[in-house]
C-alpha cells in the first residue's frame, strides 16, 4: 500500500510541477491523447463527411466537365474558370448578391431594431408584440415567398389592390416585372421572415443596459434621441456587430424567395449567385461552371467575414 | 422437432411468395393527381393494371417539377427515385437527362414491342432524327398551343374571329378599348412565357423558318425570325400585353383570364385542367390559331408535350416496359381520351373517338390542320433558359425584339 501511495504522491506531484502545455486538451495525468482522439472522432467524422468532403468534391468538380453523379466526368482544366468569368450573368449575378446582401442587412437588421426599441419598453404587451413580430421566421422561405408573390400580384395582389382603394392608384407599380424594383421587392419578402430573430436579439440587448445609465443620462437633461445615440445604440455594440454577421450570412444564403417568386427574372434581373448556381446545376446538369460559382460564393464570403471583423475589430478599439 | 421443421419450410416458402407479390412500380407522375377527376382516370389505369399484373403494385410520386426545374434530375439522382417517369418532354428537356446519363435509350423497344406502330408515322421519324437514330422517349401526349378566348365575351361585344394579323391588332384595340385586356400571359413560368412567343414566331415567320432556327440552319437574328420577337415588343409597347405581366407566372395570368379581365391566352389542350379547377364554364372557351399573314401558317405550335421515360437506375426495368405497354394499348388511350380528365392530344390517332369538351373538339379540329413548332420544347437544353429570359426581357420592356433574337443567337452559336 505504502508503494502505492508514493505512486500515487508522485504522479500528482508530477501534475502539479508540469501544468498542461496550451495544445494538450486534457490535462496530463488526466487522460491522454489517444482518449482525446476517440471522444472527437464521431464529431470529426461528421464534420468530415458532411464539410470537408464535399469542399474537396467541389474543388474537384470545378475542374470536370461533369454533368451529373451518374456520368464519368473528364479533366477540363480551367475550362469552367474562363467560362465563368466570361459569362456576363455571373458578374451580374454577383453584383445583385452584394446588393442583396446590403437590403437585408438594412431592411430585416434595421426592421429587427426599429421594433425591438419600439416594444422593450412595453410591459404587459410585450409578450404579445414579441410573439407576434417573430411568428414570419417560422414560416419557411417558400412559403412566404408564394404569399408574397400573391401580394405582389400586379392586378389582385392586396399591395396594388389596397393602394388603388385609397386613392392612391398612380403609386401601383409592377413590383415582380420593374427591373428597378425587382430586387428590392423580393428582398423585402425575405426579410419579413427575417427580422423577428434579428428584433429578439436586439430586446436581449436592449435589456442588458444598465437602467441607471439611462437615468444618468436624464439628470443630465438628455431628451430621448439623445439617450438613444449615446447610451442605448453604443449599449447595443455587441449585439449589432453579432446580428449583421448574421444578417450577412443569410443574406448571402438568399435563394428560396428569388427561386420562387421571380425564377431570377425577369431578365436576369433578380438573378443572386445562389440561383444562378441552382439553374447550372440542377437544369442546365452543368456542375462544373456551378461548382466554379460555389467556390466564387466561398471567396466571396470569406472576404466579407474578414474585412467586416478587420472593421470591427477597428471600432472595438 | 418435426413440426419445427414443417413450420420453419412454411415460413420461407411464405416469405419467398411475399417477395414475388413485393414488386412495386414507382412512377413519377401523373399531374395534378390531386384532382379528383384525374386521380379517378388513374387509379382506374392503376387498378386495372394491377389485374393484369398479380402480385405488382403501382405508386405514384405525385410530381414536384419537371425536367425544366430540375426535380426530374433530382429525384433521378436520389437513387430511391421512379421506376419509369411520366413528363414534359421534347428534344430541350430529354437531352439534359440524356446526357447525364439519367435515362436509358428505348429504340429497340420500338421494333420489339412494336411501340412503332402505337404512334404516327411522322412521330416515330421526327424522334428518330434527335440523337442520330437513337430515342430516349415515348410520347404520351402531343400539344397545340393556341389562342383561348371567352365565347360570349366575343358575341356581346360583336368581336369577331380575325384572319390576317392585322385583324388580329385592330381586335386587339378594340378589345383595350374596353378596358379590357386584350392578352395574358405569364412569363414568370417559362412555359407560359413560351406557348405565347412560339405562336408569334410561327405566325410571323411560319414553320419552315422557325423549324431551319431550330435545326441552326437559320440565324434566330435574321430578319425572317426576329419579326416575331419585334411583334411581341409592339404588343408591349401598344399596352395589348402589360409590362406588369412580367411579374406573373401561369397561374397569375391565367387568373386573369378565368376572371375575363382578359380576352385571350395562349394555352393548349392541357389548359381544360386548368380551367376545370378554376371553375371556368368550358363550354365557353373558344380556340383559335394565332393569324397570320403567311397562306397556311395559322397553325398552333406544339410537338411532344409529355413523354415516357425509363431512369438508368430504374430498380423494375421490366415492369416499366410492360408499364408503357399498356399505356400505349387501345385500351388505355381509348379510355384516356375519352375521360373528361383528358387534356391532350394523343399521339396516333384514335378512331371513334369523342372528345369530353367542345373545346377539346376544337383544337383537335385545328391541330388536324398541322402543327408548328414551339421552339421552348425543341431548343437545346443549353439555350432555353436565355430563350425564356429574352422574352421576360421583350415582356417587361428592358430589351428591343432585334437584340433579344441576337441574345438567343449568341447562345446558340455558344452551345453548337
Amino acid at each position: 500500500m505504502a508503494g502505492v501511495q508514493a505512486l500515487d504522491d508522485t504522479a500528482s506531484g508530477a501534475a502539479a510541477t508540469a501544468p498542461p502545455r496550451k495544445w494538450e486538451l486534457i490535462p496530463a495525468g488526466h487522460g491522454n491523447t489517444g482518449t482525446a482522439f476517440w471522444l472527437m472522432a464521431p464529431a470529426i467524422a461528421v464534420y468530415g463527411i458532411f464539410t470537408l468532403f464535399p469542399i474537396a468534391v467541389t474543388f474537384w468538380l470545378s475542374f470536370t466537365d461533369s454533368a451529373g453523379f451518374n456520368t464519368p466526368a473528364s479533366f477540363v482544366g480551367v475550362e469552367n474558370y474562363r467560362k465563368a468569368v466570361q459569362d456576363p450573368i455571373v458578374w451580374q449575378a454577383l453584383w445583385q448578391t452584394i446588393i442583396w446582401l446590403i437590403y437585408h442587412v438594412v431592411l430585416a437588421g434595421g426592421l429587427g431594431l426599429g421594433l425591438a426599441l419600439a416594444i422593450a419598453r412595453l410591459k404587459r404587451s410585450q409578450v404579445f408584440f414579441r410573439t407576434a413580430f417573430f411568428l414570419p421566421h417560422l414560416v419557411s422561405l417558400a412559403v412566404v415567398g408564394v404569399i408574397w408573390a400573391n401580394i405582389y400580384d400586379p392586378f389582385f395582389g392586396l399591395l396594388n389592390t389596397g393602394l388603388t382603394e385609397i386613392g392612391l392608384g398612380n403609386w401601383t407599380q409592377g413590383w415582380l416585372s420593374d427591373p428597378a424594383l425587382v430586387l428590392f421587392s423580393v428582398n423585402v419578402a425575405s426579410s419579413w421572415q427575417g427580422f423577428g430573430l434579428y428584433m429578439l436579439l436586439f430586446i436581449a440587448g436592449l435589456q442588458d443596459i444598465d437602467p441607471a445609465l439611462y437615468d444618468a443620462a436624464e439628470v443630465d437633461g438628455a431628451n430621448s434621441w439623445q439617450k438613444l445615440i449615446h447610451v442605448t445604440l453604443p449599449g447595443l455594440r455587441e449585439v449589432m456587430t453579432f446580428v449583421m454577421s448574421l444578417a450577412m450570412i443569410n443574406g448571402l444564403k438568399g435563394f428560396a424567395t428569388v427561386f420562387v417568386m421571380t425564377n431570377g427574372g425577369p431578365f436576369y434581373q433578380s438573378e443572386l449567385i445562389t440561383t444562378y448556381i441552382y439553374r447550372l446545376a440542377f437544369q442546365a446538369q452543368d456542375h462544373g461552371l456551378a461548382a466554379v460559382l460555389c467556390i466564387l460564393l466561398s471567396l466571396f464570403a470569406i472576404t466579407i467575414t474578414i474585412v467586416f471583423n478587420r472593421w470591427r475589430a477597428r471600432m472595438a478599439r | 422437432m418435426n413440426i419445427i421443421t414443417r413450420a420453419a419450410a412454411a415460413a420461407a416458402f411464405l416469405a419467398a411468395g411475399a417477395d414475388v407479390r413485393a414488386e412495386t412500380l414507382r412512377m413519377w407522375g401523373p399531374e395534378q393527381i390531386t384532382e379528383p377527376l384525374i386521380a379517378e382516370l388513374w387509379n382506374g389505369i392503376k387498378a386495372d393494371f394491377e389485374v393484369k399484373n398479380p402480385g405488382v403494385t403501382v405508386e405514384f410520386i405525385p410530381p414536384t417539377g419537371t425536367i425544366s426545374n430540375g426535380a426530374v434530375q433530382a429525384a433521378l439522382q436520389s437513387d430511391v427515385g421512379p421506376d419509369v417517369v411520366l413528363t414534359n418532354s421534347g428534344i430541350g428537356r430529354i437531352t439534359v437527362v440524356k446526357n447525364a446519363k439519367q435515362i436509358i435509350p428505348l429504340t429497340a423497344y420500338y421494333d420489339e414491342r412494336a411501340w412503332k406502330d402505337k404512334i404516327y408515322p411522322w412521330l416515330f421519324e421526327e424522334l428518330k432524327g434527335q440523337y442520330a437514330g437513337e430515342i430516349y422517349e415515348v410520347p404520351d401526349g402531343l400539344d397545340a398551343l393556341g389562342i383561348w378566348y371567352h365565347k360570349d365575351m366575343f358575341a356581346e361585344n360583336g368581336w369577331t374571329i380575325p384572319a390576317t394579323w392585322k385583324d388580329f391588332v385592330t381586335l386587339m384595340k378594340a378589345i383595350q378599348e374596353k378596358s379590357i385586356q386584350p392578352l395574358a400571359v405569364g412569363p414568370r413560368t417559362p412555359g407560359s412565357a413560351g406557348h405565347l412567343f412560339g405562336n408569334l414566331l410561327q405566325s410571323a415567320s411560319g414553320t419552315i423558318n422557325v423549324g431551319k432556327a431550330l435545326r441552326g440552319e437559320l440565324a434566330w437574328d435574321d430578319p425572317a425570325l426576329v419579326v416575331g420577337a419585334v411583334r411581341l415588343r409592339e404588343l408591349v409597347d401598344a399596352g395589348f400585353i402589360k409590362k406588369e405581366m412580367a411579374g406573373l407566372d401561369l397561374d397569375g395570368a391565367s387568373r386573369l383570364w378565368f376572371n375575363k379581365r382578359a380576352a385571350m391566352f395562349v394555352a393548349g389542350p392541357w389548359f381544360t385542367a386548368n380551367a376545370r379547377k378554376a371553375g371556368y364554364d368550358l363550354n365557353n372557351a373558344g380556340y383559335l390559331p394565332m393569324p397570320s399573314d403567311m397562306a397556311g401558317e395559322a397553325k398552333p405550335t406544339g410537338g411532344v408535350g409529355w413523354s415516357w421515360l425509363i431512369p438508368s437506375n430504374s430498380k423494375q426495368p421490366e415492369l416499366a416496359l410492360k408499364w408503357i405497354d399498356f399505356m400505349l394499348s387501345d385500351e388505355v388511350m381509348k379510355k384516356r381520351a375519352q375521360h373528361a380528365a383528358s387534356t391532350m392530344i394523343y399521339p396516333r390517332e384514335l378512331k371513334d373517338i369523342q372528345p369530353s369538351t367542345r373545346v377539346l373538339k376544337e383544337i383537335f379540329a385545328v391541330a388536324a390542320n398541322g402543327v408548328g413548332y414551339n421552339p421552348s420544347v425543341y431548343l437545346p437544353a443549353d439555350v432555353t433558359d436565355t430563350y425564356f429570359q429574352v422574352i421576360q426581357g421583350l415582356v417587361s420592356g428592358q430589351i428591343s425584339g432585334e437584340d433579344g433574337m441576337k441574345q438567343i443567337q449568341g447562345k446558340m452559336v455558344a452551345v453548337r
